[in-house]
């Protein structure tokens, strides 16, 4: 039996892909808990989970919302100077009191949650990676002028809470990194990388309320998601109308469901349905496409199901996941600031009607169901932990 | 290397404008939703034209298929602040190419 504590910030894609994976240690025999914010950590994670407490900057500050304008390396930065490095401060102590109680044997960071690595190597713990995206295993943002200046950020963020004589990235354990994909969508890593493991989207079932009116959806017409999320509604408006007004467009070829938490876009008799939320999983399994942001998770949940995608990627790490969407084939780009409904109806054309879209979609879906998901991740971590005694 | 293989006559800006016009379009995609007149040697990459750096990344492939050594697309953007990055504009690619091919005897 051993030990593990899952260090995560406290947002819910990066929370959601340890569930399975904690599952599967459970079942396995082993202990878990995590270490975050359990306002937010405790609801993903269910009632009977213990969340160590971590702190963090206020959620609700409008200081941290990142305007719809700030994209690019300003989003980047921004994300990191404001959000990312502030939360590793707010996290170190209760990471070293969730350790110091739960005294686990592995210690599991997400790449957003640095305080995990930095107090493992602070206090000789063995402590692997949660990859929740694979858009960063080469370069966050393509241009090294930025990456130096976040790897100068997290330098900083060393020598208050980590080991100030270790050079190691807390974004990439040398010893594992569980990458929740595949090669298939995310494309070979450096041959540098020989400790990241591909297991492939760990998808467990989410809570969600069963208020998902089915009846409407018609069984006959081709069905497209179109969310941006559960982090981007502020941009949100635009971008979604455009996209209901596509559909809308296409008479007999398309009904949606639009995921819109600001209640902004109008139905549209029975093909345009606008929910603020939905059972994304449950829903996919009747849809026929995705029309996304190129969250990592959206993305990869569409592919599981083998759906072809339009990706419109708004910041972040959305610009390289929607490169490996279209890299292989399994759908194409749109931009998010300039595309129009024609534009939009045409993309919807092709991944509605193209077969190689569809093929390239369900090569990536054969791959992620071979790869082993959160059984696969529990298997490699109990390796990891069998050599740390 | 052979720079007067790379280094072609008509190395105007309007010339290289309209190269870089092309790849421009090979970088936005089928469905990058940009019409040619749509750009202008003021157009901004990141702003006007929804171009990420990752795009700037590929842009810098197509340049260098093009040109080949004589214009080094990637340390001309890490000679660059963020802000410079930001505000990047067709104009001012479009002069630093010209100038690169303008002086081979340089390198």
């Amino acid at each position: 039996m051993s030990r593990f504590l899952f260090v995560v910030p406290p947002l819910a894609g990066h929370v959601n892909p340890t569930i399975g994976v904690a599952a599967e240690l459970v079942r396995g025999g082993h202990q878990v808990a995590w270490a975050g914010l359990p306002e937010v950590v405790g609801p993903l994670v269910g009632s009977g989970a213990t969340v160590f407490r971590c702190s963090s900057p206020d959620l609700a500050d409008p200081a941290l919302l990142r305007p719809p304008s700030l994209r690019g390396p300003a989003a980047l930065k921004f994300l990191w100077e404001r959000f990312l490095g502030p939360l590793a401060e707010h996290m170190a102590p209760g990471v070293r009191a969730a350790v110091g109680e739960f005294l686990p044997d592995v210690l599991v960071a997400d790449q957003q949650a640095v305080a995990g690595g930095l107090v493992a190597e602070r206090l000789g713990l063995v402590w692997a990676t949660s990859a929740t995206t694979t858009a960063g295993f080469t370069s966050l943002s393509g241009l090294p002028k930025v990456d130096s200046w976040i790897a100068g950020l997290i330098g900083e963020l060393r020598q208050r809470i980590g080991d100030p004589r270790s050079t190691a990235d807390p974004r990439l354990s040398d010893r594992l990194v569980l990458a929740f994909s595949t090669e298939a969508l995310a494309g070979p890593v450096p041959s540098a990388g020989e400790q990241v493991r591909f297991v492939g989207p760990s998808l467990a079932a989410r809570p969600t309320a069963d208020d998902f009116p089915w009846h409407r959806l018609d069984p006959r017409t081709p069905t497209v998601l179109i969310t941006l999320g559960t982090a981007n509604a502020e941009a949100a408006p635009r971008f979604l109308a455009a996209c209901a007004e596509a559909v809308r467009g296409r008479p007999d070829r398309a009904q949606a469901v639009v995921v819109d938490p600001t209640g902004t876009v109008p139905e549209f008799a029975d093909r345009v349905l606008v929910r603020p939320h939905v059972p994304q999983l449950a829903l996919l399994e009747r849809c026929d496409a995705v029309i996304c942001h190129g969250g990592h998770n959206t993305v990869c949940e569409a592919l599981w199901y083998g759906l072809p995608l339009i990706v419109a990627p708004i910041r972040d790490d959305q610009p390289a996941v929607a490169a490996q969407v279209t890299d292989a084939g399994a759908g194409v780009r749109v931009r998010f600031n300039r595309a129009t409904s024609e534009v939009l109806g045409a993309a919807l054309d092709t991944v509605l009607r193209e077969p190689d879209c569809r093929a390239a979609a369900g090569r990536v879906r054969a791959s992620f169901r071979a790869a082993g998901g959160a059984t696969a991740a529990a298997v490699h971590l109990e390796a990891l932990a069998a050599r740390a005694k | 290397m052979n720079s007067s293989q790379a280094a072609p006559t008509a190395a105007t800006p309007e010339a290289v404008f309209e190269e870089i016009t092309g790849m421009l379009h090979a970088v936005l995609g089928e469905y990058g939703g940009v019409v040619n007149a749509g750009i202008t040697m003021d157009t901004r990459f990141h702003d006007d034209l929804d171009l990420e750096s990752i795009d700037l990344v590929t842009l810098g492939g197509h340049l260098q298929a093009r040109y080949g050594e004589l214009v080094n697309f990637a340390e001309y953007l890490a000679g660059l602040g963020l802000e410079e990055i930001i505000g990047l504009t067709v104009g001012q690619l479009v002069e630093h190419i010209t100038g690169c091919l303008r002086a081979p005897g340089e390198r």
